[in-house]
């Protein structure tokens, strides 16, 4: 189990529902698979990013999620309801990948038809539309036809439905495709006010920046399966240490070369690709039980775009791709 | 209910309701003004029957063309009820809420079907009273007439609903209006059966009445629209044309209800287990 997994358990600590908890996912189309044996936990107020190459399945864990794909095996529950039973998504919010809103209404008018679908009080929706509008930067703009806005205007709006109502978890399906690099950082913000709140977010992306800025919790996909989940500290630690010794002799080499591939060495300092990411301490016990003054043992971390190529560059190439 | 109010507001946006508004105004006056001429001069005929014809055409033959409006605004309006919603991603954002998909599409092919038939009862009223200030004009019965063209423009939503579900707004367009444009030649082939005394002519009618009833709904409702006087005097050979000349059957008019809950029903079936 990873730790995500273990982070997010089956009931959240105060005995609540899990935002997410999805397991042994399939889906095929026709001879196509698309979802094979894919898990997937959210915990409260966990942010986490399903990432993967165009077409690894991404959107359909979201749709399947939100009961609009219906699965071929697996279980999914969103806040403690399956998954397609309509009272789930109560207090889920959604902002799709391929959103458009109705051109002849205006901004505020879409945002009071999703109130009015989420069950909102009436007294409470004047002020619940404000804040949407606000956390998205539309504020002066609620007035206008979503006609007349641009793309990223859109989508800004679909971000303050996704919001709206102060959902206990919000999906958001590559939220930042239209948007420039400003409404990006925004993007981000956002996020970050949700987790602060205590909302669970599931992130769907293939920006490995954005994923790394924002995410606790990652899980890559590849062609339908998992590759990688965990932690992001975890997922990005890499199986490269640097070893810096009192002396780098021969025998000290010989050691390293029986936990991997030494892949350069400066001075007394070597850089050795480890066979077996675990084998760390073993590593560092037989250079000090041998006798070779250890100054430093290293674990090295990779960006998330390194960890990425390797998990899903090696996959495509072992497929001939 | 906010589909209800959404669709609406989308119909009119789309400019469905001022369109059909302003064609409908224009084209009450344009009976107003042929009805008036065409019953003073009839009405200097000596025999009472003929200006009871008179009357008798034009109103049904007026409301024949009220029926056909009512049926295209139905399968324009049915056959883009879903997929153009689903492909241009419209339905995610409104489906991920707690609204079921079978209630989503009640609530849109309802208010399609109410607005035609809406259309269809503010129509016939204005062409019933029209002919009845000029003429004194009384049909035989105005409800079960309404209430059958009523019927047919719900079977005709329930169709392009159905078919909405899996086809291009433009394919299940195409498909709904052949079947339409099939039912009306039916219906010429079950009057011309009759008036030759053709039976097998008359059967292929009425099987394809049975497939699309749509057209032997319409002859149904013109037989209630009719005056009584008129009725009573002729049979189908001098007929009004692509008019009824007798009440359609209980049986009839409970297998067009069946037909139309039962596309509709596939609709739902369809629509829930479609990925979206």
């Amino acid at each position: 189990m990873t730790s995500a997994e273990e982070a997010a358990g089956d009931v959240r600590g105060d005995g609540g529902p899990l935002p997410i908890s999805a397991t042994g996912l399939r889906k095929a189309y026709r001879n196509r698979t698309v979802l094979d044996d894919v898990d997937l936990h959210v915990g409260p107020g966990q942010v986490v990013g399903l990432l993967g190459p165009n077409g690894a399945g991404k959107t359909t864990i979201v749709k399947s999620l939100l009961g609009m794909v219906h699965l071929d095996g697996g279980t999914a529950t969103v806040l403690g309801r399956p998954a397609g039973d309509p009272a789930a998504r109560r207090a889920v919010g959604y902002l799709p990948e391929q959103f458009q809103y109705p051109a002849w209404l205006d901004g505020r008018q879409v945002l009071e038809v999703h109130a009015r679908l989420i069950g909102l009080p009436a007294a409470l929706r004047p002020g619940a539309l404000a804040d949407a509008l606000r956390l998205v930067g539309l504020a002066g703009r609620g007035g206008d036809r979503v006609g007349g806005y641009s793309k990223g205007m859109q989508q800004r709006l679909g971000l303050a439905t996704a919001v709206l109502g102060r959902p206990a978890l919000v999906i958001l399906d590559e939220p930042t495709s239209a948007l420039d690099p400003i409404g990006r950082r925004e993007v981000r913000d956002l996020i970050r006010s949700l987790r602060d709140r205590g909302t669970a977010v599931l992130l769907n992306s293939h920006l490995l920046g954005e994923v790394e800025q924002v995410c606790d919790h990652v899980v890559i996909l590849d062609r339908g399966r998992v590759v990688s989940s965990g932690a992001l500290a975890d997922v990005a630690v890499g199986a490269e240490v640097r070893v810096t010794l009192e002396r780098l002799d021969n025998a000290a080499h010989a050691i390293l070369e029986g936990f991997g591939r030494v892949a350069a060495v400066d001075g007394d300092t070597a850089l050795v690709v480890l066979d077996d990411v675990a084998a760390v301490p073993a590593l560092a016990s037989a250079l000090v039980s041998q006798g070779h003054g250890l100054q430093a043992l290293v674990p090295l971390q990779r960006s998330l775009e390194d960890v990425f190529v390797d998990l899903v560059g090696a996959s495509a190439e072992g497929e001939g791709r | 209910m906010i589909v209800v109010r959404l669709t609406l507001r989308e119909a009119a946006n789309r400019k469905v309701l001022l369109v059909g508004a302003v064609i409908s105004v224009a084209f009450l006056l344009l009976f107003w003004l042929g009805f008036a001429v065409g019953f003073n001069e009839a009405a200097t005929e000596p025999d009472p029957l003929e200006s009871a014809a008179a009357a008798t055409l034009m109103t049904v033959l007026g409301l024949y063309a009220v029926q056909f409006l009512a049926s295209f605004m139905a399968v324009l309006l049915a056959s883009g009820a879903v997929a153009p919603e689903i492909e241009s991603g419209r339905l995610h954002a409104v489906l991920a809420r707690p609204l079921s998909r079978t209630s989503w599409l009640a609530q849109r092919s309802g208010t399609f079907a109410g607005l035609a038939a809406m259309y269809i009862v503010v129509m016939s009223l204005a062409i019933l009273g029209i002919a009845s200030g000029i003429a004194g004009y009384g049909a035989i019965s105005p409800g079960r007439a309404v209430a059958l063209l009523a019927l047919e423009v719900a079977v005709l939503v329930a169709l392009g609903t159905a078919l909405s579900v899996r086809l291009s707004a433009i394919a299940a367009g195409v498909v709904v209006i052949a079947l339409y444009g099939a039912a009306w030649i039916g219906g010429i082939m079950e009057i011309a059966g009759a008036v030759l005394d053709k039976d097998g002519l008359e059967r292929i009618g009425v099987a394809v009445s049975l497939v699309i009833p749509s057209d032997a709904l319409w002859r149904g409702a013109s037989y209630y629209l009719q005056s009584p006087v008129y009725a009573a005097a002729t049979s189908v050979e001098d007929g009004i044309p692509f008019a009824g000349s007798a009440a359609p059957s209980g049986l009839f008019v409970a297998w067009a209800l069946a037909y139309a809950a039962g596309w509709w029903m596939l609709a739902d079936r369809w629509f829930r287990r479609r990925d979206l």
